[in-house]
């Protein structure tokens, strides 16, 4: 039997380095030829952990994220063994900065960044995450800047909107984003920007919200 | 523990979940968490010409890299050497020093430190008043004039100028050389041993002099020698021994070469480009040409 709030591990299906790219591939992928040489993919079939990750490799390296994408439909549909829910992409100067940063992806998406089980059969699941600190990719995202606290918070679409309004009354945050159903993957988002203390309440009202709607969906 | 793993367990505890969350096995690679303690890795510091290397040496080689960048110890230890670099450069000469060495004190044209650091052509003349002690003290008419100065370190003048100073005077009396009176020059750059060895008609002058530390070494001397010492003189007429200090040449060698040397410019009646140093005996034998022994870098700072 499965539990609530369990994490589900992503899985990294792929990750290669094109070190020296060529430019027009380079151009097509969102990378600058100027300042950009060498590429770092990743596929994963959980997309937003990944944006997560993607975030977290440029507080630990001179890359930036160029381009980040969710499949549609989501892992479960996805278009071979190793597509998953998205493609991320680091660029940097230096595949050494490639590397690092690949380094620290990796790392977040093995100990930080995960959905959790919502529901006792498993089906739903929930992205309540805290990010202490944002990297230079989501913080632009977001509109806020570099070290700000952030929280990522994703769930399928009832859940989501129930839970969102739970979230935004539960402690003093602000929407910076919220993303209306359904995104690539049938999901929706929002971002939440407050005090790291604000962002951990609202995150921990939203999961209990998405596991409170799933238990009793036609209240 | 990430903040979210952190507050997803203490709301399964406010839902009544009592069991610890479940660690599923990652189904990544177990990868290492940055160590506490950096080990610089990476190519450079495995390559065995590298590590062999950076025995003979205290040069910034072999220390690795933890991507791109340097590790953090390696960072701090260059602050922490620039920083005795930096207090080698600001430390001055002072009177009560030069009173206790027992050499009269001559001053260059400049005024203060910061003129000194930045007018090297005052550092090369000497004031009027050393011009007028030297004209009235100084013997004259010399084989060689030696000047102790503190250069850019002071630091190394008071620390090892007196002892190189005494050997050098010593090894040339026993070369049957006439030495001048030994002074000590403060502000002093290392053209100014041509006024100093012009006013005492010295056949060469001799400078002993701070050299411009280095990472973590403050405490180098440098001997430069001119034959016929004028204004004017050119560094391709002079000759020069650096890195005279514990880890480099020992002051008693230096003494020995620089006497030599002298003696040669004598003979050959010239100096520097033109000096033909493989005809001076014994040159090279001095302190032997082999590789020095392996030298530790000195640690300035410790990560924990």
């Amino acid at each position: 039997m499965s539990r609530i709030l369990e994490p589900i591990y992503p899985k990294v299906l792929s990750v290669r380095r094109l070190p020296g790219a060529s430019p027009a591939l380079l151009r097509a992928y969102g990378a600058d030829p100027d300042k950009h040489t060498s590429l770092g993919l990743i596929t994963c079939d959980q997309d937003d952990p990944t944006y997560v990750a993607l975030d977290e490799a440029t507080k630990h390296a001179d890359v930036d994220v160029v381009f980040a994408k969710s499949f549609y439909a989501g892992a479960a549909h996805a278009s071979g063994p190793i597509s998953g829910e998205i493609l991320g992409v680091l660029a940097s100067g230096s595949p050494d900065e490639i590397e690092e940063g690949l380094r620290a992806l990796l790392r977040c998406l093995e100990h930080d960044a995960c959905f959790y089980t919502a529901s006792e059969c498993g089906g739903i699941a929930v992205f309540p995450h805290v990010i202490g600190s944002l990297g230079r990719y989501l913080s632009a995202q977001a509109g806020l800047q570099p070290g700000d606290p952030m929280a990522y918070l994703v769930a399928p679409p009832m859940e989501h909107t129930i839970a969102l309004d739970a979230a935004l009354k539960a402690a003093q945050v602000e929407a910076r984003l919220i993303l209306t159903p359904p995104s690539e993957t049938n999901f929706a988002a929002a971002f939440l920007s407050g005090t790291l203390h604000d962002c951990e309440a609202a995150a921990a009202a939203y999961a209990q919200a998405v596991i409170e709607v799933g238990r009793e969906p036609l209240r | 523990m990430s903040h979210t793993r952190r507050m997803v367990e203490e709301l399964r505890r406010r839902l009544g979940e009592d069991a610890p969350m479940c660690q599923v096995q990652a189904p990544l690679e177990p990868i290492e968490p940055p160590p506490s303690r950096v080990i610089p890795r990476g190519a450079i510091r495995d390559e065995r010409f590298a590590r062999e290397a950076a025995q003979h040496t205290t040069a910034l080689v072999g220390v690795g890299r933890v991507g791109s960048r340097y590790a953090t110890e390696v960072v701090l230890q260059f602050q922490a050497e620039l920083a005795v670099a930096h207090a080698a450069v600001a430390a001055e000469l002072s009177e009560d020093w030069a009173e206790s060495a027992g050499l009269p004190l001559l001053r260059s044209r400049v005024g203060h430190h910061r003129e000194f650091l930045l007018r090297p052509d005052l550092g090369r003349r000497l004031d009027a008043q050393a011009v007028a002690w030297l004209e009235a003290n100084a013997r004259r008419d010399v084989d060689v004039q030696p000047i102790l100065a503190d250069g850019l370190s002071a630091v190394a003048c008071m620390g090892s100028g007196p002892e190189l100073m005494g050997h050098f005077i010593a090894q040339c009396e026993a070369l049957g050389l006439r030495v001048g009176t030994p002074v000590l020059a403060k502000y002093a750059r290392v053209w100014l041993q041509d006024e100093i060895g012009e006013l005492c008609r010295a056949k060469v002058a001799c400078i002993l002099l701070g050299e411009r530390p280095g990472l973590g070494t403050g405490d180098g001397l440098s001997a430069y020698m001119v034959y016929e010492p004028r204004v004017g003189r050119n560094d391709g007429e002079r000759n020069m021994i650096s890195n005279i200090h514990a880890r480099g040449m020992l002051p008693a060698d230096a003494a020995q070469r620089l006497a030599r040397l002298a003696q040669g410019m004598i003979q050959q009646r010239t100096s520097g480009v033109e000096l033909d140093l493989s005809a001076i005996p014994g040159l090279g034998g001095v302190g032997g040409t082999a590789l020095r022994e392996p030298q530790v870098r000195k640690r300035l700072v410790e990560v924990p």
